[in-house]
């Protein structure tokens, strides 16, 4: 289980980074053509920006840990861990509740966008934007495992080895 | 302020002081005011993905940060850093010193306060807290101080975004840094060199002069980014944005072809972290977008500015007033987000008072970079929190007399216009 997880944890990973070398070598082949062949490409700008919509969304989805992410733990890390527990619960119901309640309409709003097409490489846009869909079910996921984990936080202990090992 | 208002900012302080990242907190906090307010849930979602997908100029954000962690693991960060250290490292306070005139050359090549903070920044923490030289939250505050001067000295993003809101300059406004940044970097050393001696921080051997030519040829194609760039931007090959990645693949050239200091493995690594980061980074930046819509819908920015042009203030009196408003605003909005939402706003108002467009650019960047630092919302402190992992709280103790220092180098810029403006009528600015 274990294995399977970091398995599929270093593939998100170097998708995440194939994705960001893609569009650096695609803001390469702009400029080349640009300056030297004098050559204006419609594709690399959408190409770039897709890949930029995708790769935010994915790694905070599938590759980002909390501690990856831009947070204000101040009061966090003041405070004893059994308040933390209580402060994670709390969190976590939040962000599972703001993220289920916002869930439909969005997933219409994606929806919506079967109808457009992006202007140079023609991708149908509710493919391009249905990243934020996964985005949201990835997150809702996440936070129900971590509140699942402070609830019963014998788990949290047996994870904090793993991650330390 | 509305109800709804006070309860998203309600929900968005509560989330974060829980431990919810940010960005995730000020999503809640706008999903929740859509819903108070009964506008369509969706329009979360929309702002964060079209302000994504629709915004060109935040593309340099990964690039630059690519660039800064090639840098990093190819030693060329390290070969600047060795070149500071053979110039400044003996003095008193010499690795503080270090840190800060490394952040001048590095803003030279770099576009973004946050690259800075995330690039060179992790490595001279590194510098400074080994052997318990400095405390980390000294280091990590020094940091964040100095970072702050990568976006004054040209290239600079977010005076690229001024351009476009302002109609000023981009040439002007780019050449208009160097003296600020310049300034800037100096008060940094003022402090650090009195606060090293009131800790009495061990100084460190001096460099032998013979090894300085050898350390200075090792250092010279690092030390030739910023004039490549520069030329790129001025010479009109690259637009601004193009630069970062000219950047990335000349610090790659420098790391695979000159030095011969990076491996395809280390390569793929080096493109894993920055995924992460800069994928961290545009998530706060995409929350952001959403809540400069709120901000925008509630009015509040055009209520300021009202009250700013009934009064009948001086250009001076003005800018003051402004760099109060920047201030406060710089707590708790993004860069980019008081770029884009408040400065328009102000514009009509600058005209009409007489006050330089370029001179103003300036200020405004000084302020929303001093902002960066201003806890609550100081997104360099985060940044450093983020790579380093010193806690927030040891950050925010020792940024204070760095702050009061930077402020106080912004009321000099703010009354002595000619400080800002000589350079680019030097270049034949009329203003």
């Amino acid at each position: 289980m274990t294995k399977l997880v970091k398995l599929l944890k270093s593939t998100a990973d170097n998708i995440a980074a194939a994705m960001l070398a893609a569009m650096f070598l695609t803001f390469l082949v702009q400029i080349i053509s640009r300056y030297l062949l004098d050559l204006s490409l419609g594709w690399t700008v959408e190409l770039c920006l897709t890949l930029w919509l995708w790769l935010v969304f994915w790694v905070s989805s599938f590759c980002a840990r909390e501690s990856d992410h831009i947070r204000f733990d101040m009061l966090y890390l003041s405070v004893n861990k059994k308040v933390q527990r209580v402060f994670g619960i709390i969190a976590a119901l939040g962000v599972i509740v703001g993220f289920m309640y916002s869930f439909l309409p969005t997933l219409d709003y994606i929806w919506f966008y079967k109808i457009k097409k992006s202007p140079v490489m023609r991708i149908p846009l509710h493919y391009v934007f249905s990243i934020y869909g996964f985005f949201i079910i990835a997150i809702v996921t996440r936070y129900c495992w971590r509140l699942w984990v402070h609830i019963h936080p014998g788990l949290n202990d047996a994870r904090e080895k793993r991650e330390n090992a | 302020m509305s109800v709804e208002f006070t309860v998203c900012l309600l929900v968005v302080f509560t989330m974060a002081a829980l431990g919810a990242p940010v960005a995730i907190s000020m999503i809640i906090g706008a999903i929740a005011y859509l819903g108070l307010s009964g506008q369509d849930i969706a329009l979360a979602g929309e702002q964060i993905i079209q302000g994504v997908y629709n915004s060109f100029i935040l593309l340099a954000v990964p690039l630059f940060i690519v660039a800064a962690n090639i840098m990093n693991a190819g030693s060329i960060s390290d070969r600047l850093l060795q070149f500071c250290v053979a110039l400044v490292g003996h003095l008193r306070g010499g690795l503080g010193h270090v840190n800060v005139l490394s952040s001048l050359i590095f803003s030279g090549m770099s576009g973004s306060a946050v690259a800075d903070a995330a690039g060179i920044g992790k490595v001279i923490i590194g510098m400074m807290t080994k052997d318990g030289r400095y405390t980390p939250g000294y280091a990590a505050a020094l940091t964040a101080a100095s970072a702050t001067i990568g976006p004054i000295i040209p290239p600079s993003i977010p005076m690229v975004i001024f351009a476009l809101v302002s109609d000023a300059s981009i040439g002007y406004l780019f050449i208009a840094g160097l003296v600020p940044g310049l300034f800037m970097g100096l008060v940094l050393m003022l402090l650090n060199r009195y606060q090293s001696a009131r800790l009495n921080v061990a100084v460190e051997p001096r460099t032998p002069l013979r090894a300085l030519p050898m350390i200075t040829w090792r250092a010279f194609p690092t030390l030739m980014m910023p004039v490549i760039l520069l030329y790129g931007i001025y010479g009109g090959v690259t637009t601004p944005t193009e630069a970062a990645a000219v950047a990335a693949s000349y610090a790659l050239f420098l790391a695979a072809v000159v030095y011969r200091t990076i491996s395809i493995r280390e390569l793929i690594r080096v493109f894993r972290e920055s995924a992460i980061s800069s994928a961290s980074v545009g998530l706060v930046i995409s929350a952001a977008l959403i809540f400069n819509y709120i901000v925008a819908t509630e009015g509040l920015p055009s209520q300021i500015a009202d009250l700013l042009t009934r009064w009948n203030l001086t250009p001076l009196e003005f800018l003051l007033m402004v760099n109060l408003i920047y201030l406060i605003l710089g707590c708790v909005l993004d860069a980019t987000t008081v770029i884009l939402v408040v400065v328009p706003l102000l514009i009509p108002a600058c005209r009409e008072l007489g006050v330089d467009i370029v001179h103003f650019g300036i200020i405004t960047m000084v302020n929303l970079m001093i902002g960066l630092i201003t806890p609550p919302y100081g997104i360099l402190l985060f940044v450093i929190n983020g790579t380093t992992g010193i806690p927030i709280a040891q950050i925010i103790r020792q940024i204070l007399p760095f702050l009061g220092v930077l402020v106080l180098a912004l009321l000099i810029m703010t009354a002595f216009p000619d400080l800002v403006l000589f350079v680019p009528r030097l270049f034949g600015y009329p203003g």
